[in-house]
């Protein structure tokens, strides 16, 4: 009796404390680097994956260098994936970059995303709650959010070591793109603190 | 000149301190040479420039804790880093975990005993480190550190007292008489402190372990309470894993001990209106056991002699509301006057157990018809409503032992959502025998008023005696009158003796129990004193701590407090290395071998 009480109140606890994950993703509407609005719900029907970035920093820097950002951009978008990279970094930031430098960048870095959005208020970054850069999000189909956290699990590794790493926004979307549940929905992200 | 080189080398640490444009970086040790088979306290010295910080083992919202990669010599072996407690460093709406300007990352250095001497030794370490102001750079560093190896070794003129302040700064287990528990509450959890008697705390905040749990940038509240101070932690937005224990560092201005506390469910969190259907339910039960069964049945007997009615029914629910609020209210009352009260208090004094125990004496002598008195107040005005007092009165001593834990969870609640649960337990308690006296219908099914109801009476008088035998029992225990059998397996508790076992990295289990809860004589009896389940805790080497609660007891009300617990039983395993653990209140002896084993 007792131990049922305990499952129903840690049942009921867990629940009250909102997971993120499987829950509808939040809409928006943000410029894209041409000042064209790109409108999240417009996709829906697709997956969509959401990318924080930010040039200045390390984080960002490796997984851009090595290939590992570009390499997935593409992947995933010739699987009909819609990859949108978001710029939060706050206009009033030192670190703050401009459309145009910034859709420099990405094709210098041979990006391919769908959209670069340039979130100058970084109203789309606090909507997600993102915290660093590199932070990743994926939304299904229905407009649910099936993944939040880091890009892979190796928070600290050479531009060499980074293909090695088990990369969770590729593994989120293979299981939900054949119908099998999210393993690992959930995980801590790392990187610079999203200039806010 | 290779002379004076020599000497340097032998005399003295050489450490090679690597410089980035942010960051100096070095090895240093706190003595001045390798002692063979001694620990020796190395650190990782970072020292930033003004404005610039590097992180701690949870860096909070970004960042990145720094980390070393020891490559020693063969034989020598070395400990995680020891942590100083780093700084809430905000950043915008975010909050990381650091360390500005110049910190040491401790480690232990354990060289073989079979170091020969003469020989210096060369200790080297790969470090990598996420340093940031607005911007953040990540840099490492080969860091050697070259120590004479001597019989003995003095404390390092330049670094030994750096890093002895420095450990001083790193997190320790709480000595004894502080005691830390957690809960579950809306939106996060909150942590139970309950500092020694006589420590005041003003500025008190926790920084976890782990990422993903608790809201890094959310303030915490410190309030003040009954039985000590109550930190509100706010559950992290994005939550990673689940959020089962308080586990981190609970910072004061001048200390700061760890803490791991499983995070315990709230009665609350069920929600006023289960609470309140439990209570209910209990309240229906309690019509069953053994100290009330006979008594209503031979009130309600009396229907069939043509008792009863609406009145009837209406007086005698009035007496068991009265008399259960009558007892919520003393137990809400001293609580509040600051005595550490649980439930069961009733019968933590040895006076109220033994007028009991003559109590259920003269009832039971009289339904096997020893003497003869009529319930005197049967029948008239005031007589059902006292019949209602008797009820709960005779009803008192099976409460504790029954429904120890789910009153206990209310007692822990504020004043009113208790005198709530209380009253649904009285209405549960009043309701059958109300129901009885009200609706006459079911009394054709009763045979007629004959010989079998003194039959009946004298039968129904065996679960009383056994009730004052029980009585009786938990009597002698509180006067110390009748020793069980000693057991010299159990150590008797103070909360100085588990603090020290446990400092001393030595499992510890404590049982907290009483002589009148009946729960805690089965879990005993049945569970922890069965031959494979002592052997378990033989072989592990564990101290087997009772805490026994049949007489008041504030040090043992405190420690119940901060489990999160307000009664017994209650058992906790403390194992070196591991969380402790608090069992579930009806043990099984798997789940207390499970528990050993981890």
């Amino acid at each position: 009796m007792k131990r049922i009480l305990l499952a129903l109140v840690l049942a009921a606890a867990t629940t009250a404390w909102g997971q993120k994950v499987g829950q509808p993703a939040p809409d928006f509407t943000a410029p894209d680097t041409q000042g064209k609005p790109v409108k999240l719900s417009e996709y829906k029907g697709k997956y969509v994956v959401l990318e924080w970035v930010n040039p200045e920093c390390p984080y960002v820097r490796r997984h851009y260098n090595s290939g590992n950002m570009p390499s997935l951009q593409k992947e995933f978008g010739a699987k009909d994936v819609v990859w949108l990279t978001v710029n939060s970094t706050n206009q009033s930031s030192s670190e703050f970059k401009t459309p145009q430098e910034m859709s420099k960048w990405m094709s210098e870095k041979g990006a391919s995303p769908k959209a670069t959005l340039i979130d100058k208020d970084s109203n789309v970054g606090k909507l997600y709650d993102a915290r660093t850069t590199p932070h990743m999000y994926v939304i299904d189909p229905q407009g649910r959010l099936i993944y939040a956290g880091a890009i892979d699990d190796k928070r600290w590794a050479t531009e060499a070591g980074t293909k090695s790493a088990n990369n969770h926004v590729r593994a989120a979307l293979g299981e939900a793109m054949t119908g099998k549940p999210v393993s690992v929905s959930a995980t801590s992200p790392y990187g610079c603190t999203v200039k806010y | 000149m290779k002379l004076v080189f020599l000497l340097l080398v032998c005399f003295s640490a050489i450490a090679a301190p690597v410089k980035t444009p942010q960051v100096e970086a070095e090895l240093v040790a706190e003595r001045s040479a390798l002692v063979p088979g001694e620990p020796l306290t190395v650190a990782l010295r970072l020292k930033a420039i003004p404005g610039w910080h590097t992180y701690w083992r949870n860096p909070g919202d970004s960042g990145e804790p720094t980390r070393i990669e020891w490559r020693l010599p063969r034989g020598f072996a070395a400990g995680e880093i020891e942590w100083p407690v780093p700084s809430r460093i905000p950043v915008g709406p975010l909050m990381n975990f650091g360390y500005h300007g110049e910190v040491l990352l401790l480690a232990r250095v354990v060289p073989p005993a079979d170091l020969p001497a003469g020989r210096p030794v060369t200790l080297r370490a790969k470090a990598n480190w996420l340093v940031c102001e607005v911007k953040c750079i990540q840099e490492e560093a080969e860091l050697i550190l070259t120590l004479p190896v001597a019989r003995s070794a003095p404390s390092d003129p330049r670094w030994g007292k750096p890093i002895a302040d420095s450990r001083a700064r790193v997190p320790v287990a709480a000595p004894a008489g502080w005691s830390f528990g957690a809960r579950g509450e809306e939106g996060g959890a909150s942590l139970a402190i309950a500092p020694p008697a006589g420590v005041e705390l003003k500025q008190a905040f926790f920084l976890p372990f782990d990422e993903g749990k608790i809201e890094p940038a959310a303030p915490q509240a410190l309030a003040r309470e009954r039985d000590g101070y109550r930190l509100t932690l706010r559950a992290a937005a994005q939550p990673v894993g689940q959020f089962e224990r308080v586990s981190g560092i609970f910072v004061l201005q001048e200390k700061a001990f760890t803490v791991d506390a499983p995070i315990m469910a709230r009665f609350a969190d069920l929600g006023l209106a289960l609470a309140l259907v439990l209570a209910f339910g209990g309240g229906l039960l309690l019509n069953l056991m053994p100290c009330v069964l006979p008594v209503l049945s031979i009130k309600a007997l009396g229907f069939a002699q043509g008792e009863g009615g609406l009145r009837h029914a209406l007086l005698y629910a009035a007496g068991v509301l009265a008399s259960f609020w009558l007892l919520a209210g003393l137990l809400i009352g001293l609580r509040a006057v600051g005595s550490q009260l649980g439930w069961g208090f009733q019968l933590q004094s040895p006076v109220a157990v033994a007028i009991l125990a003559a109590f259920f004496l003269v009832l039971a002598l009289n339904l096997s018809g020893l003497f003869e008195f009529r319930f005197a107040f049967a029948g008239e005005p005031g007589g059902q409503f006292l019949s209602g007092v008797l009820a709960v009165v005779v009803a008192s001593p099976c409460t504790a032992p029954f429904m120890g834990a789910a009153l206990g969870y209310a007692v822990l609640e504020s004043g009113w959502r208790a005198f709530l649960v209380f009253t649904a337990l009285a209405l549960g308690m009043a309701l059958p025998y109300a129901a009885l006296a009200a609706a006459p219908g079911w009394r054709r099914y009763l045979p007629k008023p004959g010989p079998w109801m003194p039959r009946l009476k004298r039968w129904l008088a065996v679960p009383l005696y056994a009730t004052v035998l029980w009585l009786g029992w938990v009597f002698a225990q509180q006067v110390n009158f009748l020793h069980e059998k000693n057991d010299a397996a159990w150590e008797p508790y103070s909360a100085q003796k588990v603090a020290s076992l446990q400092a001393a990295g030595k499992p510890v289990f404590v049982d907290f129990t009483a002589a009148w809860c009946v729960t805690c004589q089965v879990n005993e009896r049945v569970v922890l004193s069965r031959d494979d389940v002592r052997a378990a805790f033989r072989d592990k080497g564990v101290t087997l701590v009772r805490a026994d609660w049949t007489r008041r007891d504030p040090e043992i009300a405190r420690a119940l407090a901060a489990l999160g617990r307000s009664g017994v039983p209650a058992y906790v395993l403390y194992m070196p290395g591991r969380a402790p653990l608090l069992l579930p209140e009806l043990l099984t002896p798997q789940r207390v071998l499970e528990a050993l084993d981890g």
